[in-house]
């Protein structure tokens, strides 16, 4: 973990409303996990005040040893619409990596079950580089199968142009392109039988529908969950989620973003994008 | 011009005037690879109280122009939790500890106090003096500061902070029980914060601290809801330095002992503003969260300052008050 000033060597548009950006990044940092994310402060002015939390979507080395960070990103509201105006060239206040991200790929090796990758809206980031990193791993090749990636969106042109990999099973609310439905309709009705291993991020009510479809067939899950963050660390207990029964809360920012299955009341969980 | 940075607090030697506020700065670690913690003047700690709390229903904060809202609810570890796993690190510090307390009523304030008293073991000036912790000697709890201004909680919290009596008679069981330095932090939520500040005062408070938050609620008009879960938060930020700067202004003028200012501060700037209308220090809280070096830099920026104006010592900014 580090605060650095970040310089942008990109910040392209991939659909209307969606964006990549791409910083240089401090080596010093530590090299980023899928799941894990970073914070931005996008400008010097008050208004807006706290950093925005943003997942990693890509990470390389060049091989002069220098490295870059990718986020894929929606222009929502203050922060994005700002940051969505920053050039190449300019830099930005960066805080990460942050938080605890997918299990890796030794770990998936080891449960030998096969790796479903499931995103929706601004979800899409973490999964691409979770795809890209088990691939780097090999783990498609594990004895269970390659990873199976499914990716929602509203139609066509809001799916951005981010290099999605080979397979990659796409949905759209109106069936404008690949599987007409949810990701959930696809999952509960089209995926073939297997000895799935789930890994989700995306809205609040599709992590509590996949959560619960993942009980249902017993299998495995990892979700990343999204909560209002004014800290990022640990510090403020601001980003609190709700354990089932609701007795206690864990911090999205320091215990997650990526939770267990049954670590977190998904239904409950207040907020999410 | 040499400058003396120290600031003394009853009777501890603060080793600067810029602390990081309760609530914003978990128990320290949290921050520890981003900054050196020895160079801040305080750190006080999230509020401790008796029994653990998990904290209100999510969600907790919501943004708002130039601040947030919080509705965290007091969560913490717990006093034994605190005493077993926090205290340790905190012994390690070289720098002052403050501990935040929290209470749902006067027992419950004093029984926090009274074990962390125990736990703490008898203090003395050279522990706690500036630069002296974190060494030999340092026990991890330079002092107190009686939280009476948490707008986020059912029980006890404001309920306290608004009613002079109950300020001074509290006020007055905790300073019979330590000898360390006792705060008691002030709400901004009253006709008028003069009274309370003197009830402090009369029961025994080294020093009083102002400003905790003030009561707010932002509305999502696309669910007709308050977008925080409890419905109203605490406001903070730089949206409310003005209310605070004005609050210590009346404060100071109205009681003998220290005032520590906050409320806003982003900068060096703020800060001399607390300092100029007559604290004796300062905290930084939700600053930290923009830009977790904001402490630090505030610090700088003050020395700085004085370095430019001629100061030795931070008391002699207050009496520029007025001048120019
Ligand atoms: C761990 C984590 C990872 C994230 N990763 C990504 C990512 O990879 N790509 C991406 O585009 N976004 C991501 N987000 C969301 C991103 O932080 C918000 O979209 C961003 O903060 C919006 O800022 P803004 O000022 O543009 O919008 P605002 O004006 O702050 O918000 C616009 C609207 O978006 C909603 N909203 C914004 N932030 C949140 C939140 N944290 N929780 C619930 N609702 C919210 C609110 O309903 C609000 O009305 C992530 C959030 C978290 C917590
Ligand atoms: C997330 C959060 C948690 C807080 N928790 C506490 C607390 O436990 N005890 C307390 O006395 N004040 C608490 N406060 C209040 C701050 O210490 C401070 O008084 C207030 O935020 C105003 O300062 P600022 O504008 O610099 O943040 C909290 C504030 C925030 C934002
Ligand atoms: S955002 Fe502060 S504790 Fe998670």
């Amino acid at each position: 973990m580090l605060q650095f000033d970040a310089q942008i060597l990109g910040n392209r548009e991939l659909a209307p409303g969606w964006k990549e950006l791409v910083l240089r990044w401090n080596g010093a940092a530590g090299h980023p996990h899928a799941g894990e994310f970073l914070t931005l402060r996008v400008s010097s002015a008050l208004d807006p005040l706290l950093r925005r939390p943003f997942a990693f979507a890509s990470f390389h080395e060049d091989p002069d040893g220098a490295s870059r960070a990718g986020i894929l990103y929606q222009v929502r509201g203050k922060a994005t619409r700002i940051l969505a105006d920053l050039g190449t060239g300019a830099f930005v206040d960066v805080l990460g990596p942050l938080g605890r991200g997918f299990p890796d790929a030794a770990q998936l090796e080891a449960e030998g079950s096969r790796p479903l990758l499931v995103a929706g809206g601004v979800g899409l980031g973490p999964i691409l580089f979770l795809a890209a990193q088990l691939e780097a791993a090999r783990i498609p090749a594990s004895a269970a199968g390659p990873a199976l990636i499914v990716a929602g969106f509203r139609n066509s042109a809001a799916i951005p142009r981010a290099g999605f990999p080979a397979g990659t099973v796409t949905c759209t609310d109106d069936g404008s392109s690949g599987y007409r439905g949810t990701v959930l309709d696809y999952l509960s009705r089209e995926l073939p039988p297997g000895n799935w291993r789930l890994m989700a991020c995306g809205p609040a009510p599709m992590l509590a529908a996949v959560a619960t479809l993942a009980r249902a067939r017993s299998w495995e899950a990892s979700l990343c969950a999204e909560q209002w963050m004014a800290c990022g660390v640990g510090a403020c207990m601001g980003c609190a989620l709700p354990v089932p029964g609701g007795a206690s809360f864990l911090r999205a920012c320091v215990d997650g973003p990526v939770f267990g299955r049954d670590d977190i009341d998904w239904g409950k969980e207040g907020g999410g994008r | 011009m040499n400058i003396d940075p120290r600031v003394r607090i009853g009777p501890l030697v603060l080793s600067n005037p810029v602390g990081v506020a309760s609530g914003t700065f978990g128990y320290g670690a949290e921050y520890e690879g981003l900054m050196d913690l020895g160079r801040l003047g305080a750190i006080y700690t999230k509020a401790v109280t008796l029994e653990a709390r998990a904290g209100n229903d999510a969600p907790r904060i919501v943004e708002t122009p130039a601040g947030m809202l919080n509705s965290i609810g007091l969560a913490n570890p717990g006093l034994e939790a605190f005493v077993a796993r926090k205290l340790p690190e905190l012994r390690r510090l070289s720098t002052s500890v403050i501990v935040n307390v929290a209470g749902s009523s006067e027992a419950d304030y004093l029984r926090v106090v009274e074990a962390l008293e125990e736990a703490a073991g008898p203090w003395s000036p050279r522990s706690g003096a500036g630069g002296a912790t974190g060494q030999e000697g340092a026990t991890g709890v330079d002092g107190y500061e009686i939280n009476v201004s948490c707008p986020n909680v059912a029980h006890g919290g404001l309920a306290f902070g608004t009613d002079p009596a109950q300020v001074e008679r509290l006020t007055r069981s905790l300073r019979a029980a330590t000898r360390r330095a006792l705060i008691v932090k002030l709400t901004p939520n009253v006709a008028d914060i003069v009274p309370i500040a003197k009830a402090a005062e009369a029961g025994g408070a080294d020093a009083i601290s102002c400003i905790n938050t003030l009561v707010g609620m932002v509305i999502d008009t696309r669910t007709k809801r308050p977008a925080l879960a409890r419905g109203t938060g605490g406001l903070s930020g730089p949206a409310i330095r003005p209310v605070g700067v004005a609050c210590v202004w009346k404060a100071s003028r109205a009681v003998g002992i220290p005032v520590i200012g906050l409320g806003g501060i982003m900068c060096a700037d703020d800060a001399l503003q607390y300092l100029l209308a007559g604290a004796s220090a300062v905290q930084v809280g939700t600053a930290t969260f923009v830009d977790p070096r904001a402490a630090l830099k505030t610090l700088e920026g003050i020395l700085a300052w004085m370095e430019g104006e001629g100061l030795a010592g931070i008391g002699d900014i207050g009496a520029l008050f007025g001048r120019s």
